[in-house]
């Protein structure tokens, strides 16, 4: 048998490479025996390593520049849009941006990357009509005499739209991360005869009506308006919208700090505005105030959100219903931020998570009783009950 | 910060260029390492930087006083003040408001009042984790099977950002001695390095993240709108993400420690073809296992004080696992259900009327017994905080009551990712022995190129954002 004279790297590779059996054990699934395989020296990892981000962002970078794209102002927002920006004419340019597309297109993900950040808003409605005035008469109405006074009118109760389970009540409901939670009590409480869920709770952590290149809700609630008709939309924004940015601002317009008169006047343009464009598609909006958070800061931000929420609900009384939840959450000794709230029993519950912010479900639970009380004022859920017990 | 995030990339590829640069003085490397991994750990909250330094301090301090000490009176006492220590600053964080609710309501349930209010604790990230990492180094000090080291070597021990906010739980006797000398720089194990860290981003972020937002959030948000075929899949969609979340952080904590020179031990060994309760804690999270069994099973008396004694260590271990994992009764329970199985199971082991050691349909008829027994428990786990135990229910009904309702939620995507999380863990472990060594030995552009359509596969595929990992929060 012919031997040849083992070369040196031969040999260097021999002794580099990792012994099988179990003390090569790795992870899930991959211990045990196999082939060898070879080590390399550190400055190999840093190379292989760093080269491999570098590419990968070359080959990402649209979604790169739209993950920098959705950050709140900052210097690492400035430094990712400049790194990001030049990463992507470079990746548009030699074509390397085409995995990641076709990619995206194979798994109908196309317009993943793309940022909108123009706002539709409906027109907003016209004034009230101004009825002409009144002539006065000068002479005397006629008198007719009566023994007793008629009673006075009673307008009789306005007629609740009645819903049942052949004609359903449908609901949307969707929002940044404080909806989830409650979202889900909601859609727990609701059951499934009377009412009809749209989906599950369609909730967008870190979006808001401030930044529509981030997650655009003018459009999403458009869409959900024209193909599912709901009659009811339960919304919660306000949360991620604390700061002195916006984007989708019209031409001309800044917006000054968070507060400023020239803030709050955009921001009531917005909310107004998703209000208009879900009373106008038909439905009726239910607009779920912020909670009092842990942090002082947070909730005088929170605050000033909720009253602006609250007069805009408050101009379209027959489309749209703003729904405290501050005091609920509110400790009832104290006034402030609580993390465990007394139940009807008097047990301690956890109401809020450790964040200080979101709900825990028993917190959720709290104001899915406020909204479906708030459901059950407006339309009629209930006699339909009487009507299959009867029938 | 959290690893699949670029600010994490950039974060390592510094650390691991300077890691390498200082790795031949090894007193600077450890300072750096200290410093880099309260950076990383500050980038949550800057203020629980002190309690890690607290933590490293404090064991120090207890373990060069048990080494020091003589007597075994005053060993025991040192080391008595050192576990309060740890367990109190643990218990506080993360039980006080638990425990003070739940006294005040058994009181309540009597009429009477309770003297503490709750207080709105923040958790420390991690600090489970780096807990039972100091405790164990204390306790094999006491028991004789580790020296004490320097406090620069145990600080980098403690906080090496790897491991330090999810595991796995490494011993000192695993990392210590791989601290005493600097690594070579010659002997990288680069390609099961990259490897773990392209699978365990893929696991984390394409399938757990999308498990997550396409059906369990869903239907363990809101089980009664939901038909029992989806709850069924819901449930299996849960195994499948919660492996996926855990195996692959693990995964890439594992490979970054390789790639800086270091070995943690493993933490997932294809939990799902375990064929009994206790084959299942062979395989999952076995860094906790092995704590448990080590430093609360074992000092309880193991199965050295009879088998009833032994059945009760069993139950109490496993219930002190589940309260681990979170401060709630669903915890407990899922704990309990653990522990009561694994008594079981080791009652008719000892009868022989159970056996591992088995073949063809028994075999198979055992691992689906097993899943789904790890699969009911799961329930209760995901079930979570204060309304878990009603909202578990609701689950159990809704697994029973609904079927023939549509199904929505169940989608082809949905089902593919549950056998992709499943059948690869029935995978030979020749396929990623091959593929690594296939890798070790491609050029390191083509290395380059694989890796990067990695990173861009895993970040198309996956939901936009990144969720936190499940495991941060215990």
């Amino acid at each position: 048998m012919e031997t040849r004279p083992r070369s040196r790297s031969s040999r260097r590779n021999r002794e580099d490479r990792v012994p099988s059996g179990p003390l090569a054990g790795t992870d899930n699934g991959a211990g045990g025996r196999g082939p060898r395989r070879r080590l390399h020296p550190a400055g190999q990892a840093i190379v292989v390593g760093i080269g491999a981000l570098l590419l990968g962002a070359l080959l990402n970078a649209r979604g790169l520049h739209k993950t920098a794209q959705s950050m709140n102002p900052s210097w690492k927002r400035d430094l990712g849009l400049a790194l990001a920006k030049p990463l992507q004419t470079v990746s548009d340019d030699t074509g390397l941006d085409y995995p990641r597309r076709g990619l995206q297109a194979l798994l109908g993900r196309s317009s993943d990357d793309d940022i909108v950040s123009q706002i539709v808003l409906p027109p907003p409605p016209p004034p009230p009509p101004v009825s002409p005035p009144v002539k006065k008469h000068h002479h005397k109405p006629p008198v007719h005499h009566r023994t007793t006074p008629p009673p006075p009118p009673v307008a009789p109760p306005p007629k609740k739209p009645a819903f049942s389970p052949h004609h359903p009540l449908r609901v949307y409901i969707g929002g940044d991360s404080l909806i989830i939670v409650p979202g889900e009590s909601m859609l727990r409480a609701m059951g499934s005869k009377v009412y009809k869920p749209l989906d599950s709770v369609d909730g967008h952590v870190s979006t808001g009506l401030e930044r529509p290149d981030v997650f655009n809700w003018f459009d999403r609630i458009r869409q959900v308006m024209k193909k599912d008709k709901p009659n009811v939309v339960i919304v919660a924004f306000g949360a991620n919208d604390d700061h002195s940015y916006m984007t989708g601002l019209p031409k001309g317009v800044s917006i000054g700090d968070f507060g400023s008169p020239a803030w709050i006047k955009e921001y009531r343009r917005r909310v107004g505005g998703f209000m208009d464009t879900v009373i106008g598609n038909g439905g009726f909006v239910i607009y779920l105030g912020m909670p009092i958070v842990s942090s002082p800061s947070e909730s005088h931000d929170f605050d000033l959100i909720n009253k602006i929420l609250y007069q805009e609900a408050k101009k379209r009384p027959k489309g749209a219903l703003y729904v405290d939840t501050w005091f609920q959450f509110a400790d009832p000794k104290t006034g402030g931020y609580a993390e465990y709230l007394p139940n009807k029993n008097g047990d301690l519950v956890k109401v809020r998570s450790n964040d200080g912010v979101h709900f825990e479900p028993a917190g959720g639970d709290i104001i899915a009783r406020l909204v479906l009380k708030a459901l059950n004022q407006r339309y009629d859920l209930t006699s339909w009950k009487k009507h299959t017990a009867s029938g | 910060m959290i690893f699949p995030t670029t600010t994490f990339a950039v974060f390592f590829c510094i650390v691991l260029v300077a890691s390498w640069l200082l790795m031949p003085r090894p007193r600077l490397w450890r300072l750096f390492i200290i410093s880099a991994s309260f950076v990383f750990y500050a980038d949550w909250d800057w203020k629980f930087v002190f309690l890690l330094g607290f933590s490293i301090f404090f064991n120090q301090a207890v373990g060069l006083a048990i080494h020091r000490l003589r007597a075994q009176s005053q060993r025991k006492l040192v080391l008595t003040i050192g576990l309060i220590g740890n367990l109190g600053v643990l218990g506080y964080f993360k039980y006080y408001d638990f425990f003070v609710s739940s006294g005040h309501n058994l009181l309540q349930s009597v009429g009477l009042g309770f003297p503490l209010g709750t207080r709105q604790i923040v958790l420390p990230v991690g600090i489970s984790f780096f807990t039972f990492m100091a405790i164990s180094y204390i306790m094999d000090i006491y028991r004789r099977e580790l020296e004490p080291v320097s406090l620069t070597k145990f600080g980098a021990y403690l906080s090496f950002f790897p491991h330090l906010v999810a595991g796995p739980i490494v011993r000192g006797s695993e990392l210590l001695p791989q601290l005493e000398e600097p690594r070579d720089p010659r002997r990288v194990d680069t390609s099961r390095a990259f490897y773990l860290i392209g699978t365990g981003l893929f696991k984390k972020v394409v399938i757990a993240n999308y498990l997550a937002t396409h059906i369990v959030d869903q239907v363990f948000g809101a089980p009664v709108q939901h038909s029992s075929l989806e709850m069924w899949i819901g449930v299996y969609a849960y195994a499948v993400q919660i492996y996926a979340d855990f195996s692959g952080y693990t995964d890439m904590a594992i490979g970054l420690a390789l790639l800086l020179g270091f070995k943690f031990p493993q933490n997932f060994d294809s939990p799902y073809t375990a064929v009994s309760i206790q084959d299942f804690w062979r395989r999952w999270h076995m860094t906790l296992s092995r704590w448990l069994r080590d430093y609360v099973y074992i000092p309880f008396g193991g199965n050295r004080k009879g088998e009833p004694r032994t059945y009760l260590n069993l139950l109490a271990t496993m219930l002190l696992g589940g309260l681990w994992h979170g401060a709630a009764w669903s915890f407990v329970i899922w704990g309990g259900m653990h522990g009561g199985w694994l008594a079981i199971g080791r009652f008719r082991r000892e009868r022989g009327l159970a056996s591992d050691a088995v073949t063809g349909w028994k075999l198979w008829r055992k691992r689906i017994v097993t899943f789904h027994l790890v699969c009911f428990a799961w329930i209760f786990f995901r079930a979570g905080s204060e309304n878990g135990l009603s909202t578990a229910w609701d689950v159990i009904k809704r697994l029973f009551d609904n079927w023939g309702a549509a199904s929505p939620a169940v989608t082809s995507g949905v089902v593919l990712w549950i056998v992709v999380g499943i059948a690869t863990q029935y995978l030979p472990a020749r396929i990623p022995q091959t593929i690594m060594a296939r890798f070790s030995e491609a050029r390191v552009a083509v290395q380059v190129v694989v890796l990067a359509l990695v990173l861009m596969a895993s970040h198309t595929m996956g939901p936009q954002g990144v969720a936190p990992f499940i495991y941060f929060r215990f």
